[in-house]
């Protein structure tokens, strides 16, 4: 049985929107690395762009005291994102679905529908102060 | 994400360049926003804003972005003007349509089909 290659990539950025920059170029690097094709980075970096604005504004409230961690794991086969806040959590049930015709007009809402039809997967943990997120460079079998 | 601010008769058009992420979302909200109040001054169109959104170079745009241009085209219609998208590429025409916002803007594929589509009474 062959040796798993696998790293570990930690990024910590204070809660300022303006981070969310930084967290794009890093993100963008580390997808040229693994090779995932040019639409999966897009939809890759998407999905973490919107993780992190969620952490750093619904979750920080862009307190610059509070951290949001982004960890990178580099597997042969996947990506694995974990994102950890300092926030007090929610509930993914009780969030609105963007796609009813009622909500179609609002200008929020929509981060993690489009975390969700981005990734494999997507898991909320410790009250939604956690989200794992994961991608695989061949699509999983349904 | 720059902005690039020109009119073509009484139609304002925006070419916007770069990746829409974060807080970029309320830049562009904000220029918007200073074209309605600049056109309400006017009196051509009746003090409403006919505005084209040329995406062309954006590479990119997260929900904050598309939510900006949500609110814009809110503000836009409630104002009795018109806002269209033009030239929308592959990742964002995608984010368009994953939202179900193709419904809700028009959108065109050459600027002279903008400008005829959003005079159009």
């Amino acid at each position: 049985m062959g040796e798993r290659t696998e790293q570990v990539i930690t990024l910590s950025l204070p809660s300022s929107m303006q981070h969310v920059y930084l967290l794009d170029v890093v993100v963008t690097e580390i997808l040229k690395e693994m090779g995932f094709a040019e639409d999966v980075q897009e939809q890759i970096n998407l999905a973490v762009i919107e993780a992190g604005t969620n952490a750093i504004k619904h979750g920080n409230k862009e307190d610059l005291s509070k951290k949001a961690t982004f960890q990178f794991v580099l597997a042969e086969d996947r990506l694995i994102i974990v994102i950890e806040d300092e926030g007090e959590g929610f509930t993914r049930q009780e969030v609105a679905d963007p796609l009813d015709p009622e909500n179609l007009l609002k200008s929020s809402g929509r981060g993690l529908f489009l975390m969700e039809a981005c990734m494999d997967s997507v898991t909320y943990e410790a009250k939604g102060t956690i989200i794992k997120m994961v991608k695989y460079k061949e699509s999983p079998d349904p | 994400m720059q902005i690039n601010l020109r009119h073509k008769g009484s139609i304002t058009i925006l070419d916007i360049e770069g990746r829409i992420i974060g807080p970029d979302a309320l830049a562009l909200k904000a220029v918007i926003d200073e074209q309605i109040q600049a056109a309400d001054s006017r009196t051509e169109n009746g003090g409403h804003l006919n505005l084209i959104l040329n995406m062309e170079r954006v590479q990119m745009m997260d929900s904050s972005g598309l939510g900006a241009l949500v609110a814009s085209y809110a503000s836009i219609q409630r104002n009795g003007g018109h806002v269209v998208l033009l030239n929308l590429g592959g990742s964002v025409k995608s984010l368009i349509v994953m939202a179900k916002l193709m419904t809700i803007f028009d959108c065109y594929n050459s600027e002279a089909e903008a400008i005829a589509g959003i005079m159009k009474p």
